[in-house]
């Protein structure tokens, strides 16, 4: 059966883009960061020179509220960058996934302590196992897979499109996802690299293209 | 005083782009990682969805020679998306020939950039700067440049394209 459906934006999924983007927002506390509106988001995806692409993840098991098919429920917005020594990669820049469609190991745990499941733990001289007298697997809500879904599916459009790379940042407290992106061969430059990324917001932007001399 | 001017790039500059490039990547001892040809910087760079564009530094030649203006420094920069914010100008690479140095070029080039973040509605400029480089990183930050690095601990991670194919064609994980 199948759980969720991937496919690639289309102009109708810019609330539904931009929704996720504040929810995502939210998740880090800076849901009044995002200034960008559905008619930028419009404009700047879906005109004649895109400025990003996205991935959408859908529920079709739910239909949304505004008769727009089925509930969208993840999103992966990326686009495509230059590198001078080995030319085009592809930039992952926003991953998310709803919290009710991810697996949650927490789930378990609180499943467990609410109803008094006792697991019969077994020890062995040489490493502590634990033995039930059921699968676990049958126990642990599981994820559908869509985060990996989505990263296969973008390996394949940056293989598909000559990329020679895909870049990433993530935030270094972030272990959940580190762990996730490592498993998957991922690199980190920060560390091995010592790169240190840099921002110049519009008001020293301003400054420096009118400004004074330094 | 040397006399230079800054302009966008054209195809005819692709030769003294790749040249600068491997400048640049030798200064880092890394020459020998520089895939790229001619090419390849021709079709990404000028072709109908410009991958990349360039900004070229060039002075006069020497007045007795026949030749015309040599190009001494670029800037390569595109644009990528914030979700919050929108566009930005990323600046790619940024290398000024080092006996060019300290007449301003820099300073220039920088300028122009932000002409063409304004002209193209940005509303910010990022690029990354290896955190041994101090002379740059001062550079930058008398302009009013913030270390995301340092003050939101972002990480800047990269998956190769050995592994993009094992995840494409993939085996779980």
């Amino acid at each position: 059966m199948d759980r969720f459906k991937l496919r690639k934006a289309e102009p109708k999924d810019v609330p539904d883009i931009l929704r996720l983007i504040k929810e995502l927002a939210k998740y880090e506390d800076m849901e009044d960061q995002v200034i960008l509106t559905e008619k930028d988001l419009l404009e700047d995806g879906f005109g004649d020179h895109p400025f990003y692409h996205c991935l959408v993840a859908e529920d079709p098991s739910e239909q949304s509220n505004n008769n727009n098919g089925p509930v969208v429920i993840g999103f992966a917005m990326y686009y495509f960058t230059y590198d001078p020594w080995i030319g085009k990669l592809l930039y992952l820049e926003d991953f998310f996934v709803m919290k009710e469609y991810r697996g949650n190991y927490k789930h378990f745990l609180s499943f467990c302590l609410s109803s008094s499941l006792t697991l019969p733990i077994t020890i062995n001289s040489h490493r502590l196992s634990i033995f039930t007298a059921f699968p676990l697997s049958s126990l642990f809500p599981p994820g559908f897979g869509i985060g990996s879904e989505i990263l296969k599916l973008l390996s394949h459009t940056a293989v598909k499109s000559r990329c020679s790379s895909m870049h990433f940042i993530v935030a270094e407290g972030n272990q959940a996802s580190i762990e996730f992106y490592k498993r998957r061969g991922a690199a980190d430059l920060s560390l091995e690299e010592g790169w240190r990324l840099f921002k110049i917001d519009k008001s020293s932007l301003l400054k420096m293209s009118s400004g004074p001399e330094e | 005083m040397t006399d230079f001017k800054i302009r966008k790039a054209e195809p005819k500059d692709v030769p003294d782009i790749l040249r600068l490039i491997k400048e640049l990547a030798k200064y880092e001892g890394m020459e020998n990682q520089v895939k790229l040809t001619e090419e390849d910087l021709l079709e990404d760079g000028f072709g109908d969805n410009p991958l990349y564009h360039c900004v070229m530094a060039e002075v006069p030649s020497e007045p007795q020679s026949n030749n015309g203006p040599v190009v001494i420094g670029f800037a390569m920069y595109y644009f990528t998306y914030d979700p919050w914010i929108g566009k930005l100008l990323y600046l790619e690479d940024f290398f000024v020939m080092e006996e060019y140095r300290e007449i301003g070029i820099g300073s220039e080039i920088l300028k122009l950039l932000s002409d063409m973040a304004f002209e193209t509605r940005c509303n910010s400029m990022h690029f990354v700067v290896a955190k041994d480089n101090q002379e740059s990183i001062e550079f930058y930050k008398r302009r009013g440049a913030a270390d995301i690095t340092l003050d939101e601990g972002w990480r800047l991670f990269k998956i190769n394209r050995s592994s993009l194919f094992k995840m494409s064609s993939g085996s779980k994980e």
